[in-house]
């Protein structure tokens, strides 16, 4: 694997105040390499929007409760910098977009630069890259409106876009297409795609295991706040076990399966539309 | 219940027709999914059923009344509408608070709010949690919490906005239970939803929006046999519909025991 970039060791999570005993992350270990696209699958509750608030350093900088183990960012541990430092090297887009606007911005185009602002880059700079940006989500037309007037797939749009506005090197999604009709949602996903043949890293977590299948290097499977499982998407989806752990393999692994059990088809588990799309026809001639 | 739009069109302050003249009718108990882009009309639709919106011109007769003949209020006793984002409609301290709230607007009795509550926090898988404070669940519970507080009122329509967005497995499992539960009980569901596995699995008729105006309606499987139209509303079948289609095989499949069906028919 190419060198690790995000780095969890005996990670463990519990939030002050809650009901539940249960810790939310449970001695989480795993690395993801420079450029990996990384998926992080799970039943809700499994830890994993805590594991992300981990990896960007607002665990342990802004949700109180009690942290163990490390998480490195680039080899620098998280306890060491701030929340700020950090979001120059890791991006969050956040599962509700509603959470993540700053509420202080009149404008789309204040938003999406509110993280410029912060760090003091020049307003040249600035407007150039609000415009750049801008056009790249697709919400060049509705710059100058208010953030709260907007649809909810509008605005997931604007906090994806004044996350990766700063060009951080890895980019972590916590579901954060939830709003967003299919076309959207794939038009969102081309470009984390294409971010991600330029080098950027991604960790993202997501409940459309054909779009899993289909994006990533490898998958993180947790349960109960720890690491059931990590490995490449077929290996994954390949094991019947994982129904055990909340979640469902794409539909492509269920019909391989079927044929496969009458007899009819002897590969592989295929696990995109393509291939099984071929492996279904050539069943058919045989 | 009978839902009749006649004409209905709604447009924005903005100057944005949202809705371009649309007539149908949905009645009877089978659930009703309306898909369709983001921007087509779907939530701006539904929200005329209980009079949140309000035609601009047309008419929606809700068992041949005019729903200009009430405020929202009261039509929110026969029609309960759960919201796409559940922090929307959160506002109590506890689960039980947020499902007494309703009925205690509309007057149900005590003795009969104490009855439901066990009976809907069954069916929402929160038994164990109805002291618990709303924002201490999970985001699924939390959705379950708003579905059920819709439902404590019995409405005779209930209008899901998005139900399966960010759900898990088992969450998905437990709302295609309430989808049954609700026609059992004599309520009509209508759903708007992006999930089309959801859609194929638990609906019997799909209405396609786009652009303001209906471009199909009808039974799911015919509705995802039409694939050129439906690609006009950008809408795509479930994968293992798309696979059946690709390979060639007879009919619109949606579940894996059907696609095994017409594997054998095509084979033989």
């Amino acid at each position: 694997m190419a060198k690790a970039v995000v780095e969890a060791k005996g990670l463990s999570f519990r939030y002050r105040d809650t009901s539940g005993k249960r810790k939310a992350l449970d001695d989480v270990s795993f690395e993801v390499g420079e450029g990996e696209f990384f998926c992080v699958i799970g039943a809700n509750g499994s830890g994993k929007s805590t594991l992300c608030n981990a990896l960007v350093g607002l665990i342990p900088h802004y949700f109180v409760g009690r942290m163990k183990g490390t998480v490195l960012v680039h080899g620098a541990d998280t306890r060491e910098s701030t929340v700020g430092a950090l979001s120059m090297k890791i991006g969050l887009v956040f599962q509700n977009p509603f959470n993540q606007l700053s509420y202080t911005a009149g404008t789309v185009a204040e938003e999406l630069a509110y993280g410029l602002g912060n760090r003091g880059v020049p307003r040249e700079e600035m407007v150039w890259k609000v415009e750049r940006v801008a056009k790249l989500m697709r919400i060049d037309h509705i710059i100058h409106k208010n953030p709260l007037e907007l649809s909810g797939g509008q605005v997931q749009r604007v906090a994806f876009g004044s996350t990766f506005i700063t060009e951080p090197s890895v980019l972590v999604l916590d579901e954060c297409t939830t709003q967003l009709d299919p076309l959207g949602s794939e038009e969102i996903f081309d470009i984390v795609k294409d971010l991600n043949k330029r080098g950027v890293t991604v960790i993202m977590v997501d409940h459309d295991m054909e779009r899993v299948a289909r994006c990533a290097d490898r998958v993180m499977v947790m349960d109960g706040g720890r690491v059931a499982a990590i490995d490449s998407p077929s290996r994954i989806f390949g094991d019947p076990d994982i129904l055990a752990r909340g979640v469902a393999a794409p539909d492509y692994v269920s019909i391989c399966r079927a044929l496969g059990d009458r007899g009819y088809y002897s590969g592989g588990l295929e696990i995109e539309e393509e291939p099984t799309i071929a492996a279904v026809k050539e069943s058919l001639r045989k | 219940m009978r839902i009749e739009l006649r004409n209905l069109r709604h447009v924005y302050p903005t100057g944005d027709e949202a809705l371009k003249g649309i007539s149908l009718e949905i009645s009877g108990t089978s659930p009703v999914a309306i898909i369709g882009q983001n921007g087509s009309g779907k939530t701006t639709l539904v929200k005329h059923f209980n009079g949140i919106l309000r035609p601009t011109s047309g008419q929606v007769l809700m068992d041949g009344e005019d729903i200009q003949s009430r405020s929202t209020a009261k039509w929110a006793k026969e029609v309960g509408y759960v919201f796409q984002n559940p922090d929307d409609q959160i506002f109590l301290e506890t689960v039980r608070k947020e499902f007494e709230f309703g009925p205690a607007q509309i007057g149900m009795p005590e003795e009969l709010v104490r009855e439901r509550i066990g009976l809907i926090a069954g069916l929402c898988g929160l038994e164990g949690k109805l002291d618990v404070h709303p924002f201490d669940l999970t985001s699924t519970e939390k959705k379950f919490c708003t579905i059920g507080a819709v439902l404590m009122m019995g409405p005779k329509v209930v209008v899901f906005d998005e139900p399966t967005c960010g759900q898990d497995l088992e969450g998905n499992r437990r709302l295609c239970g309430i989808v049954k539960k609700l026609e059992e009980m004599g309520t009509l569901c209508v759903t708007i939803s992006h999930d089309m596995k959801f859609v194929a699995g638990n609906f019997k008729r799909a209405i396609v929006m786009c652009k303001g105006e209906v471009l199909l309606d009808g039974s799911v499987e015919e509705v995802f046999a039409e694939v050129e139209t439906i690609k006009r509303s950008f809408v795509s079948p479930p994968p293992i519909t798309r696979v059946a289609q690709g390979a060639g095989l007879g009919g619109t499949v949606f579940t894996v025991e059907a696609f095994v069906r017409a594997f054998e028919e095509r084979r033989a």
